[in-house]
């Protein structure tokens, strides 16, 4: 080249000291919650890891726009029935966390990047802190939005939107309870039972599982041993979320008629204590799993 | 056992599960030391975790890659870890990605990487938040010989341009030979010996002689001048007088006088004459058996 210095090449510096700013553990957690939260929605992963997020997100949304049309059909006639609605999704709530949590909470251990992120700024309790966060604010994301689609259609499909507005005021409450109490309860037991195991097949099984057994133990409850419906729906933790729903929502199936429903806040004690043992079980592990 | 690294590259040498991956797990506090205690650059590995956390970059010896992710978005996600923020944890993960030779191959999934491959960004990941120690457990394991070699040259080359110490582990005694600057033998949880290498692999009291002809009449003829002679294949091995003395230093100095001679009467062509070295594999077959 003739003397001339060739532009193109990139020169090799050689290593480079790092003399920026370090955020710490603040910075690593917000790293791994937002790592986490991308991957429960398969985002950076391959097309494979996006279909059950987005299965279950219009699994869940389409029926609420189906029945939305219904009612706009009939001028407001049809009413919306919330509670209904969310017996079906509670099972594709479920669906979700199991597919998608042991990608946030097994995956780690699986390829063993754990003992590596834990020699960083990182110790068990932040990573654990950090990954049941981004498990339980996806779960909200996917619990919400079937909610949040038939709240603001409902107002939307009013004929006089701004009544509709004020006099859904009141829904608002139930709605945002209901969406973080099923996000709370699902998304905890989801990722304590996934963190359990380092390979993900027996991980998404255990999700499914736990809550099959569950609800498999509350029937047989219900039909052989005799126990009143009242007290073997506390043991199955869809069940109570649907109940939940119906009370706060203030509709009525056949069985509420004949027998009034334990009060609300059973309902609200029961989800709260059950996301809560799900979030230390997942501490309690993440704090033994070796490395 | 009681040892302290001090600067520099430092191999940590013993067989297989003679504790060398337990203890560079305790200096990074990922394991709890069942007794005794252990010092980071003045930190203690049970108290000041995480002021040694930002110090040390640590390359497991085991797979340690999510195959979904590529090696940029891994290395910058690591960094991100040690709490650089993602702008600086992007440019950090190129830059040290470059440094340990990966260039385009960083944006392909982990996957499909070779060996080597997975050995580099292993290197990159420890290096990314810029550590004052490096720990590589077995950094050359799985490696062809080509492969083993570049990375022991760029192990050296980080140690020694960059000012970073290094603490590499191994079981083969031969690499650690070629870049280390101290070395720690241990063998079943007990230290050995920990010492300068060239203190361990100094001169000895052997000369080398490496000859082209008859390597018997040679021998034979040096054994009439009175040295102490042994034979080996193609080599021949004279034991040379010990001591410090003038004495001494002046009949070394006869002996190889000796040598050249006799080369030079039997009619043997004399390829190489030079103090044969302390190989540390003589040391560590000593000190095992």
């Amino acid at each position: 080249m003739n003397g001339q210095i060739n532009e193109t090449t990139i020169h090799d510096l050689g290593y480079q000291r790092y003399e920026g700013a370090r955020d710490g553990v603040r910075g690593a957690w917000r790293a791994l919650f937002a790592q986490g939260f991308r991957a429960m929605f398969g985002l950076g992963r391959p097309l494979k890891s996006k279909a059950v997020p987005a299965f279950v997100l219009s699994a869940t949304m389409l029926p609420c726009l189906a029945v939305l049309a219904a009612s706009s059909a009939s001028g407001g006639q049809l009413p919306i029935a919330y509670g209904g609605l969310i017996q079906a999704q509670l099972i594709l709530f479920v669906l979700f966390a199991a597919a998608q949590a042991p990608e946030v909470m097994s995956h780690d251990q699986q390829h063993r990047v754990l003992p590596l992120i834990l020699t960083r700024d990182v110790t068990r309790d932040v990573y654990a802190s950090a990954r049941i966060a981004a498990v339980l604010c996806a779960l909200l994301v996917v619990c919400a939005a079937p909610l949040l689609l038939l709240y603001v259609g409902e107002i939307g499909i009013a004929v006089d939107p701004a009544t509709a507005f004020r006099k859904m005021g009141a829904k608002a409450g139930p709605v945002l309870m209901q969406a973080t109490l099923s996000a709370w309860v699902i998304g905890a037991i989801g990722a304590a039972m996934a963190s359990m195991t380092p390979r993900r097949a027996y991980a998404t099984a255990s999700v499914i599982g736990v809550f099959l057994v569950a609800a498999a133990v509350s029937i047989g409850l219900d039909d052989l041993a005799g126990v009143s419906a009242e007290v073997s729906e506390f043991i199955d933790p869809l069940r109570s979320l649907h109940k939940m729903a119906l009370i706060l929502f203030g509709e009525k199936n056949r069985a509420m008629e004949l027998t009034p429903p334990p009060p609300l806040w059973m309902f609200a004690v029961l989800a709260l204590s059950l996301g809560t043992a799900g979030v230390l079980a997942t501490f309690w592990r993440l704090r033994r799993v070796g490395v | 056992m009681t040892v302290s690294i001090e600067p520099g590259i430092t191999g940590l040498v013993g067989s297989n599960g003679a504790g060398k991956s337990t203890l560079v797990k305790i200096l990074l506090g990922l394991l709890e030391p069942s007794s005794g205690s252990a010092n980071v650059m003045g930190h203690d590995v049970e108290r000041d975790t995480r002021a040694i956390r930002s110090l040390v970059g640590y390359m497991p010896e085991h797979d340690c890659l999510p195959p979904e992710m590529t090696a940029a978005e891994f290395v910058s996600f690591m960094a991100r870890c040690s709490g650089l923020p993602a702008t600086a944890a992007r440019e950090r993960a190129a830059e040290v990605l470059r440094h340990v030779g990966l260039f385009e191959e960083r944006y392909r999934p982990i996957r499909g990487y070779s060996t080597g491959m997975a050995q580099r960004v292993k290197l990159a990941q420890a290096l990314v938040h810029d550590p004052r120690i490096l720990v590589l457990d077995e950094p050359t394991n799985g490696l062809d010989p080509a492969g083993r070699d570049e990375m022991l040259a760029l192990i050296q080359r980080t140690g020694r341009e960059f000012g970073i110490s290094v603490l590499v582990s191994s079981h083969l005694l031969g690499e650690l030979e070629r870049i280390c600057d101290h070395v720690i033998l241990i063998d079943a949880g007990r230290l050995v010996r920990a010492e300068r290498l060239g203190a361990l692999t100094g001169e000895t009291g052997t000369l080398l002689v490496e000859v082209d002809g008859d390597v018997d009449a040679y021998c034979a003829a040096l054994t009439a001048q009175g040295l102490v002679v042994q034979r080996d294949v193609l080599r021949v091995l004279v034991e040379l007088p010990n001591g410090d003395d003038a004495e001494s230093v002046a009949r070394v100095f006869a002996t190889h006088d000796i040598v050249r001679d006799v080369a030079v009467a039997t009619g043997v062509g004399l390829l190489r004459i030079e103090r044969r070295r302390g190989h540390l594999e003589d040391l560590f077959a000593g000190s095992v058996s």
